[in-house]
């Protein structure tokens, strides 16, 4: 049993999903597919699940579809979880009622051999013993598990998973990994799946890069790395243009002479990439702020906050301490209390419990908060931008919601749409920006009033490598130029690194509060930040 | 078509439905707006508060007065005020009639000469303005005859009204709304509920199971629709009990041909909801979108309010093509009339209800597509 995939090209209306893609599979293996959000990762497994027309030919088991009509005969073979968390389940219905439910929509005969697999599956995902619990009242993590033995029941050979680990908890994210080993080497299944985690790769037999619509390389992870390995220098080397500088490493396309102590990793390949087709984004250069410094050390200190919806507490007596000049990373998978806590912060929820200090003031009613609301910056998870307004006329709005004279605004937003180098685009509409240059112009929104606290909830999730390699320096450069104190909540492990102190979360809980130094002294034996993250999940 | 997974489906859906309460909303709508509408949609007339200045106070102005105030549509107040104070209070709307009777009412009648009396309405509603203007020349007219009678001897040939109403005999609004608003509720929750049925699967997700797996696009109807036809079906009961215990009205055809016609315009409901949630992708404007196609041909001509037969032009042809109409024509018939299958004009309506059922279904389940858009 095989998969070829011939020349695919997916449209949604007119707006390209992805071109021209070309692979292989064979049976057995697992296919990565790697990139950010809107990569084209997701067009191409809507493609071969035949929910999607596409032009060009997939060929599965000697049988060839571009349309769905002609998929149909094969969709018994083929199983597909689609991107986001519990998506194909119902949050009425109990475990074991999904699992009878897909049984029986795929028509399967429920003898003892499907007993003893179902069991087996159950088993495989830890859920036997919540056989009765609703899937709305599972958390993230046991939906991912759920969902994918829903999908595993008819025993496709063809297995496409669509971001199954995205937002999921890390000890969850393992499991699922272990429950595709097993069922690739078992059942023979063609697995594909689709991650923006790059640390994920390790674990796949073949790797496809995403990047615009495109599929960039494709091989092993190790023949990919080969390529790049010569590529990868420090970043105090000199070179010549062109090439790209990110805190950890210089990207360049011709070799240079000085020595490298940097092991690359897939990320190398989108930078590599990018220098290829010329696409190097403007560099950030940041001027001083006008405004002087706060006084006094610590920006913000929390004590024993809490929030509870209802019955469920989803911040538990949290104590967080934020310093000047300091970037504070906030850990944990999908609903482990980040935003909430971050919402509390901001006022935009209600503190039901501790005490909460700005910028040396204990807050207690609205007034108090008003009064610091200029010293405080803030970007949503979902960039709360205006999308029928340009760029320009939505930095005039916040501007002047925060009472900015519009002489100042003016004078501000041009100073730096060059610095943040999104000048060419101030009369674009938001939703026509690449993903970095509205995370940049996002942040500048934030900005304008020149803040000295500044609240990021999730900036960087979903964008690709190089905006976010990019937007770290520039938060470096404002921690270093303005002294500004950044509390960032992230779920890339990676990003944890470039970070002065992490605080983990882990189900409304405070779980651990160190810096990075401290965390890697604590735990010797580890080399990435995510095994480290790991370490506190078991 | 595989019944074992139609049945998978169904069990889903009924489960579903009674978990997440919607199955309150199912039998609580269809009750709420029968008795709302059935207590709310007043056609008649009673106890319009009158007006009656008499200038002349003879024996006979007090007899025409007498009339007025013995008759269950009017409410005399006050007898003896000033022109000008009676018209103020039409304007401060404490009095929709204002009757002014002339001096020597009395002299003149007797001399046989032409008199006039003044009536003053308020007709801010027409339509209750011109019910009330009959009303007053009805009582107007009756009193001139018993006067007439009283000055001629008994025996007068006078012209006598003799009437007999049929089929609403004591002319009930009940019995002329109720049966049109089951027409109204059945067009409109059965089409709600199969709307959202399918747009929560495409707004949550889980509309991929069904793109990603085996299932037919025919089981996949069949597993919403039906749950929806068998909650409704209860309905159709349900509105019936109301209707004769609650309301009153009569039931005077066969109860077979008033189920099956139901069932028959179920499906027309269902089928409606059905093509709503395919050209939507979120269950607020698939609710949205039901209601305004459903409520608002399903009130105009339904002939609640207007006879179709007096209907002229455009409004005649689209009277003709929403489904209603041909359902409300069965519903009075069973109701009122009682003629059943042995009127032609009811054999033909069922004939296209049910030819209408089955055009729409076979449409929406040909533009369904098993595919992401």
């Amino acid at each position: 049993m095989r998969l070829v995939v011939r020349d695919v090209s997916v449209f949604h209306k007119n707006r390209l999903g992805i071109a021209h893609a070309n692979f292989e599979a064979n049976e057995g293996e697992i296919v990565g597919f790697i990139g950010a959000d809107g990569a084209g990762k997701s067009s191409l497994i809507h493609a071969i699940a035949g929910v999607i027309a596409c032009k060009g030919e997939i060929v599965f088991d000697n049988h060839t579809y571009r349309s769905c009509k002609e998929a149909e005969p094969l969709k018994a073979r083929i199983g597909l979880m689609p991107q986001g968390i519990g998506l194909v389940l119902y949050d009425m219905l109990t475990v074991s009622e999904h699992l009878r439910f897909f049984a029986d929509i795929h028509d399967l005969v429920q003898n003892e051999a499907f007993e003893t697999y179902k069991t087996r599956l159950l088993q495989m995902a830890g859920l036997e013993k919540f056989q009765d619990r609703q899937a709305g009242k599972l958390s993230g993590g046991m939906m991912q598990k759920l969902s994918l033995i829903c999908t595993l029941l008819h025993r496709p050979k063809l297995l496409l998973l669509d971001e199954p680990t995205t937002g999921v908890d890390p000890l969850s994210r393992i499991e699922l990994w272990e429950i595709l080993e097993e069922i690739r080497r078992s059942e023979g299944t063609i697995c594909l799946i689709s991650t923006a985690y790059m640390q994920e790769a390790a674990k796949m037999d073949k790797i496809l890069l995403f990047d615009e619509q495109k599929i960039i390389a494709q091989g092993t992870s190790e023949a990919l790395l080969q390529t790049v390995e010569s590529l990868c220098y420090d970043p105090g080397t000199p070179c010549v243009e062109p090439c790209i500088k990110t805190l950890q490493t210089l990207y360049t396309l011709t070799p240079l002479a000085s020595k490298s102590t940097q092991t690359p990793t897939l990320e190398a390949l989108f930078f590599v990439n990018a220098l290829k087709n010329d696409k190097t984004m403007p560099p950030i250069v940041l001027s001083d702020k006008e405004k002087s410094d706060f006084d006094g050390d610590v920006l913000m200190d929390a004590k024993g906050l809490t929030k509870r919806f209802g019955t469920f507490v989803a911040n538990d007596n949290v104590d967080i301490t934020l310093k000047k000049g300091e970037i504070l990373g906030l850990l944990g998978a999908n609903g482990a209390g980040k935003t909430t806590f971050i919402k509390m912060l901001l006022g935009l929820y209600p503190i039901d419990g501790g005490e909460l200090r700005l910028l040396g003031k204990t807050i207690q009613t609205p007034q108090d908060r008003q009064a610091l609301k200029a010293s405080i910056g803030y970007v949503s998870q979902h960039f709360a931008l205006y999308n029928d307004m340009s760029v320009q006329e939505n930095l005039l709005y916040f501007a002047s919601m925060r009472g900015l004279p519009s002489e100042t605004a003016k004078e501000r937003i041009k100073r730096y749409a060059q610095e943040l180098g999104f000048e060419n685009y101030l009369n674009a509409l938001p939703p026509e920006l690449p993903l970095g240059i509205n995370q940049r112009f996002s942040l500048a929104s934030a900005l304008l009033h020149e803040p000295v606290i500044l609240f990021l909830d999730e900036p960087t999730s979903g964008v690709d490598a190089i905006a976010r390699a990019q937007f770290w320096e520039l938060l470096k450069c404002l921690k270093e130029k303005w002294k500004i104190a950044i509390l960032i909540t992230t779920h890339y492990m990676s990003e944890a690194e470039f970070c002065d102190r992490v605080v983990l979360m882990r189900q409304g809980a405070k779980i651990a509060d160190d810096t990075i130094e401290g965390f890697y002294a604590k735990h010797p034996q580890a080399h990435t930040f995510e095994e480290i993250f790991l370490e506190y999940f078991r | 078509m595989k019944l074992s997974v139609v049945k998978a489906y169904v069990l889903k859906e009924l489960s579903e439905i009674v978990r997440s309460r919607l199955i309150i909303m199912v039998y609580l709508m269809p009750t709420m707006v029968l008795v709302l509408f059935g207590y709310g949609i007043r056609m008649e007339v009673t106890g319009a508060r009158t007006l009656i200045i008499d200038y002349d106070q003879s024996h006979y102005s007090r007899l025409l007065i007498e009339k007025f105030a013995h008759s269950k549509y009017f409410t005399v107040q006050k007898e003896l005020r000033l022109e000008s104070e009676a018209l103020d209070a039409i304007h401060r709307a404490q009095s929709d009639v204002v009757i002014i009777i002339p001096e020597s009412f009395e002299k003149r009648l007797l001399h046989g000469q032409k008199i006039q009396i003044g009536v003053f309405v308020d007709t801010a509603f027409p339509m209750r303005g011109s019910t009330i203007e009959s009303y007053v020349k009805g009582v107007v007219l009756n009193a001139a005859s018993a006067i007439q009678e009283r000055m001629l001897d008994r025996d007068a040939h006078t012209i006598a009204i003799n009437q007999r109403t049929l089929f609403n005999q004591a002319m009930r609004d009940e019995d002329a709304i109720v049966p049109g608003l089951i027409g109204l509720v059945l067009l409109i929750a059965p089409a709600i509920l199969a709307a959202l049925l399918i747009v929560k699967e495409k707004e949550k997700g889980t509309i991929f199971n069904f793109y990603a797996s085996a299932l037919s696009k025919a089981e996949f109807i069949a597993a919403k629709l039906i749950p929806v036809f068998f909650l409704h079906s209860i309905n159709i009961f349900i509105l019936f009990l109301w209707a004769t215990y609650w309301f009153d009205v009569p039931f005077r055809g066969s109860f077979w041909l008033y189920w099956i016609a139901s069932e028959l315009y179920l499906v027309i409901s269902l089928s409606i909801g059905m093509l709503i949630s395919i050209v939507t992708r979120t269950q607020i404007v698939a609710v949205v979108l039901t209601v305004i196609v459903t409520i608002i041909p399903g009130f105009l001509y339904s002939g609640i309010l207007m006879p179709i037969s007096s209907m002229v032009g455009f409004s005649r042809y689209e009277a003709h093509i929403f489904p209603v109409m041909y359902y409300n024509h069965i519903l009075y018939d069973v109701f009122l009339v009682g003629e059943g299958l042995a009127s032609a004009k009811t054999q033909l309506y069922l004939f296209i209800l049910a030819f209408y059922g089955l055009f729409l279904m076979g449409l929406g389940s040909l533009i369904l597509k098993k595919e992401l858009r």
